[in-house]
């Protein structure tokens, strides 16, 4: 849930648009101030139009789905506490801050991603649509490249215009 | 509710999707129900075994279907 | 019942059935004749409030929906032969006038009697002015006037001109605790819940400005959970308790329908007051139809016309092999009588268990038939619950709005869709209409599931083709002032809901070997009654005990509050335990470790150092409580003061200080009923008040003070109160804002104990000088945490278990094959936990005797093309659930063990293939749910 909300607050959409809190069953008078204050806080928050946000949403759900994040999800257990055949193990805040700049790389990739999809565009495009820095759109693409997820379509004059694949 | 502000705030209904444990915040949920709690009618429930059962992706799913946000309890 | 002849084992039952000239067989229920019917009778279910016809129901929910015809009112019985309305207009052909009267014999090997109270009747008593006086009701004509299903809707109104009063007031202790000629000397234990019950649904009701006053003695809330809900009417939802003794009623002037109460308060003082409407509780009593029943069955009964039972047998009656239950034996609650009634079925199914399953058949479904799921075809039944839900949601509007729903072929609303013959109406709508999804749209899925899901089932479709919306707990109930959002709540619920159905997936049923042996935790009475009940079934018992020897807290009880020996009754039941050959009782042992399901568990045991492992189907919690060890009035800092059993030990064991002592003094509630702990312990004022009577029986001088807030002798408990009033026992309240002040101090030489505590009705402090104070402490929990948390069983606030249902499930847990029963659920006196600890064995034994019990088969599925055997649904399943199996010629997948699985789907989540799924809760269908829980 801590990866959702910071991915929430990465697309622009705000972490507080998700909100958990744990109660047992004998507690029905918490739920009931639970949905109050959550309400409250979706009301400060404002209405959500999904439409706005179609980009970054859709971004965030492939990153979600994405193989290199569900593994990474999967392992916490693995990688923190248990550790490899080495016995190497990693520290809950090295672990979480690995597991954020994963997230940060895949949400750029799977942004893209989206933004090939609705047509082949150049780097400079690409930076604009998706407002992240021209040099950062260079290092992902390249690594979309070399997974085939994206490659060179055709040159535009001297500017190379790529595609999803 | 005198400040313009705030009844603006007040005002909008917000849509929240909330994934409810069965063993805890659903039986929590109905206690409220029998103790006649009241609250703001603002929740869509989906009861879920747990809440271990709810896929991050459900909650993006949530907003994309126009939900204002999204509650998990468990 | 006309008579039993023969012995336990091998009763002949003489049956009377009067005729009810409708043939049940016939009847459709649908109401015809009573609309046709010109005859007009007072009808008694609402209390003479209302009318009913000659033919009619008894009330809504009966079982079975049969109209009968009431013979000392029609006209065609009245009239040789004249009127026929009924005949003539059924469409079913169902009156038969022919009818006769039918005798059965029955043979039974053991009988039950649960023939109920009567509610008192206070005309006649000129205090009260009932029936002469406007306005002045009981408390079941009240309950009547409350419900939805009663003679003005649920609308709060007054009978003389049907205004909704402004100001109500309740009158406790109505026929009962009252030494009048035809009154009753007992307290009728239920009424003070009752009357707080009914102030707060009535302020709930009127909406708010509404005015309620209860005038009581003594607020009698023992129950689990009740001081709290006492707590909430007084300090959040604004009841008005004035303790008092009311004189008289009259009318409030000339012309008017208002009363005035006459009454004596706390202080002495006589006051007066204006109400709109009085509410008489009143309280229970035991027929002349039923003290003439028991005659002629040969039931002794007590005084008051209760069966006679003991306190170690408390649902046997006089008679071998009959059994009572609920109001029969004293006044009760629901909970109490829940319990006795499991009680006296597992008393008869000890009685009975050489002939078990020699009469049973097993119940047929008809088949599906797999070709009517291809396309959804929805049928959706909305209730109106009364006004529960009816009075807040548009019904009619959500069912309109469903019909335009994709896949809805079928709607329909009903007053209440859980009573027996809408389960009929679904049945008939599922094979009329070929649905083959149904949702229905009312309370919760956590209690009404299951009986839906088995009136699909015989209506020919899987139980898992159901989908619940719950608009009653989770809607109706908690927008009461939002009825058009609580309106759009239910529309948005029923269309999510119906998006899920529109998927649903029949199900195969899971069946499962079942172990027949118990395990029973705890060996003090409770566990101990329990594990009989369940050995003399034939069904191996295992008893853990932390401790060295059996009996528990029961070791402590000299005397029953009827005075039964209960140190001669622990022994018998210690060597019945110990000589018995189906129990096997493991003394200084501890439970490591527990795993398994329902029919399948396996327990991990430490004795000393010894491990070893039993395996049983089922577990009962009998774990006991403890009574705390105050920090407060000098416990353990002055010898004098003790606590609960203490001081009488020590009377025992040197007579001549109970001989020197002067005065001795009790404090009750001592760490119960306060912030820290806002629960009644229930058992402590008749404890103390057992003792005072001991102590001034054989010593007259002495002089005995209790200190008190409520005595709370419940029921025929009662009894001790007024003896010990009698014999001069002083009693003076205290209240929780100025506790009572203990000193050390001497007089003439002598130590002794100095006690200032303001005296309610003096008004003045007063100082008490005893030689001893015995303090009644709280029953606490024994701090379970780590049983609770093996177990997967919750505990409530106070560390007691928390039962499944506080009414209606009171020895069960949400997790099936785990009972609990004594003062692990509650404190209570040693009769109650024997009833509660027969209960739970009855619920156990339910379980053991079966030879495969079903478990819930929404578990997960793995998809063996998508898996990849990285084994992270392994590490993640909390359950043990879900492990790696070799596939020749594709290495590893994952397998679900469908018993241990809970349905959780923390697998699924996990599984970073997404190859894991939940039925029931598939991927798709909560996909579904939300995205038509988006759309506006």
């Amino acid at each position: 849930m801590e990866l959702v909300r910071y991915l929430l607050d990465l697309s622009g959409i705000g972490r507080d648009r998700v909100q958990l809190r744990w109660i047992s069953a004998a507690e029905g008078q918490l739920f009931a101030k639970y949905v109050a204050e959550v309400t409250n806080i979706t009301q400060e928050l404002g209405p959500f139009d999904p439409k706005k946000f179609r980009l970054p949403l859709a971004a965030v759900e492939q990153t979600l789905n994405s193989t290199r994040i569900r593994w990474l999800l999967g392992l916490t257990k693995q990688i923190t506490e248990q550790g490899n055949v080495y016995n190497e193990k990693l520290k809950d805040k090295d672990f979480k801050k690995l597991l954020q700049q994963a997230t940060e790389e895949e949400y750029q990739k799977a942004l893209i991603i989206e933004v090939l999809k609705q047509s082949p565009r150049s780097v400079r495009e690409m930076a604009e649509k998706t407002g992240l820095p021209v040099y950062t759109v260079s290092l992902r693409l390249n690594e979309l490249e070399r997974c085939n997820q994206a490659g060179l379509k055709e040159y535009s004059g001297s500017t190379p215009i790529f595609m999803g694949m | 509710m005198k400040a313009g502000n705030i009844e603006m705030n007040k005002s909008f209904e917000p849509k929240i999707l909330a994934f409810l444990c069965n063993w805890c915040a659903y039986a929590g949920a109905d206690l409220a129900g029998v103790s006649r709690l009241q609250y703001p009618p603002a929740i869509r429930s989906i009861r879920v075994m747990c809440s271990g059962r709810v896929d991050p992706v459900y909650i993006i799913d949530g907003l994309k279907s126009g939900f204002d946000s999204v509650f998990v309890s468990g | 019942m006309e008579s039993i002849e023969g012995d336990a084992g091998n009763f002949t039952v003489t049956v009377r059935e009067r005729p009810r000239y409708v043939d049940m067989d016939k009847c459709i229920a649908c109401g015809i004749c009573a609309e046709r019917c010109p005859r007009k009778v007072k009808d008694e279910y609402n209390q003479g409030l209302a009318k009913r016809k000659a033919i009619y129901v008894q009330y809504p929910q009966a079982v079975p929906l049969k109209y009968v015809i009431d013979a000392d009112h029609c006209i065609y019985f009245k009239k040789k032969g004249r009127c026929r309305a009924c005949e003539k207009y059924c469409p079913a052909d169902a009156i038969d006038f022919t009818q006769k009267e039918k005798i059965h014999k029955i043979q039974v090997g053991s009988v039950v009697l649960s023939t109920g109270f009567k509610s008192f009747d206070p005309s006649g008593y000129d205090v009260f002015g009932y029936g002469s006086l406007p306005n002045v009701i009981t408390s079941m004509e009240f309950e009547r006037i409350l419900s939805a299903s009663g003679p003005f809707q649920g609308h709060l109104q007054r009978p003389s001109d049907d205004k909704p009063p402004q100001k109500i007031a309740w009158l406790q202790c109505v026929g009962s605790r009252d030494l009048h000629a035809g009154c009753h000397e007992y307290c009728s234990s239920v009424c003070c819940m009752y009357a707080i019950k009914e102030a707060v649904i009535a302020k709930e009701h009127a909406g708010g400005d509404l005015d309620t006053a209860i005038f009581f003695m003594d607020m009698r809330t023992p129950g689990k959970e009740f001081d709290k809900y006492y707590d909430r009417a007084r300090d959040e939802v604004g009841v008005r308790f004035i303790r008092s003794r009311v004189h008289s009623i009259e009318l409030a002037g000339h012309g008017s329908d208002d009363l005035r109460i006459i009454y004596m308060s706390e202080d002495g003082k006589l006051k007066k007051e204006i109400f709109n409407l009085v509410v008489l509780s009143t309280g229970l009593e035991i027929s002349e139809d039923v003290r003439k029943l028991a005659q002629d069955l040969g039931i002794e009964l007590d005084l008051h016309g209760f069966a006679k039972t003991s306190s170690f047998t408390p649902v046997a009656t006089s008679r071998p092999g009959v059994f009572a239950c609920g109001a029969f034996t004293g006044p009760k609650d629901i909970p109490q009588s829940v319990m006795e009634a499991s009680a006296a079925s597992s008393a008869c199914a000890v009685l009975l268990a050489d002939s078990r399953n020699t009469l049973t058949q097993e119940k047929t479904y008809p088949s599906e038939d797999p070709i009517i799921y291809e396309e959804p075809r929805i049928g959706v039944f909305v209730c109106h619950c009364g006004i529960n839900i009816g009075g807040v949601v548009d019904v009619p509007a959500v069912r309109d709005y469903a019909e335009t729903l994709p896949n809805v072929v079928y709607v329909a609303d009903n007053m209440f869709t859980c009573s027996q013959d809408t389960q009929g109406l679904i049945r008939d709508a599922v094979k009329e209409n070929r649905l083959n999804r149904v949702v229905v749209a009312a309370c919760t899925p956590r209690t009404h599931e299951p009986l839906f899901q088995e009136t699909i089932r015989d209506g020919g479709l899987n139980p898992y083709l159901f989908e619940f919306a719950n608009i009653r707990d989770q809607d109706a109930w908690v927008h009461q002032k939002e009825p058009e959002k609580a309106t759009e709540k239910a529309k948005d619920l029923v269309r999510m809901s119906v998006a899920k159905a529109a998927l649903l997936e029949p199900i195969e049923p899971l069946l499962l070997g079942n172990r027949h042996e118990a395990m029973v935790v705890g060996g003090g009475a409770a566990g101990m009654i329990a594990a009989l009940d369940l050995a003399d079934q034939g069904l191996k018992t295992f008893i853990v005990e932390q401790k060295g020897k059996l009996g528990g807290n029961a070791k402590y009880v000299r005397k029953t509050w009827k005075g039964e020996d209960g140190r001669a009754f622990l022994a018998d039941l210690i060597g019945r335990v110990q000589g018995h050959k189906q129990i096997e009782v493991l003394l200084d042992t501890k439970i490591s470790h527990v795993s398994g399901f329902v029919g399948n568990f396996t327990t991990t045991v430490t004795t000393g150092s010894a491990e070893q492992e039993l395996e049983h189907g089922i577990i009962i919690l009998a774990v006991g409580a403890k009574p705390l060890k105050p920090d407060e009035y000098l416990y353990g800092q002055n010898e004098r003061v003790m606590r609960w059993h203490e001081l009488e030990e020590l009377f025992e064991k040197e007579p001549e200080r109970l001989e020197q002592a002067e005065a001795v003094a009790f404090i009750q509630c001592v760490g119960s009923r306060e912030p820290e702990r806002p629960y009644c312990s229930k058992f402590c004022c008749t404890s103390s008040l057992q003792q005072a009577i001991d102590f001034k029986t054989r010593k007259p001088d002495l002089n005995i003070y209790i200190l008190y807030r409520d005595i709370r002798t419940y029921g025929q408990r009662e009894e001790l109160y007024r003896k010990a009033r009698e014999l001069g026992v002083i009693f003076i309240r205290y209240s929780l804002d100025k506790k009572p002040v203990v000193e050390e101090t001497s007089v003439d030489g002598k130590d002794k104990l100095k006690i200032t505590v303001k005296d309610h009705i003096l008004g003045i402090p007063l100082e008490l000088h005893v030689d001893y104070l015995n303090l009644a402490t709280a029953i606490i929990a024994r701090g379970e945490e780590e049983l609770a948390k093996m177990l997967k069983v919750p505990l409530n606030e106070d560390g007691f278990f928390l039962e499944a249902h506080m009414k209606l499930r009171p020895v069960d847990f949400a997790t099936d094959g785990i009972f609990v029963c004594g003062l692990a659920h509650y404190p209570k006196p040693l009769e109650e936990s024997i009833v509660q600890a027969k209960a739970a064995a009855a619920r156990a034994a339910s379980v053991l005797i079966k030879e495969s019990v079903e478990v819930e088969p929404t578990v997960s599925v793995v998809d063996q093309e998508k898996c990849i055997g990285c084994g992270l649904c392994e590490a993640s399943c909390p359950f043990g659930a879900i492990h790696l199996v070799k596939v020749p010629g594709r290495g590893y997948r994952a397998e679900n063990i469908s018993a241990l699985c809970k349905g959780c789907g923390i697998c699924a989540a996990a599984c970073p293939q997404k190859a894991i799924d939940m039925k029931h809760f598939r991927d798709r269908q909560i996909h579904a749910m939300i995205e038509a829980g988006g759309r506006r």
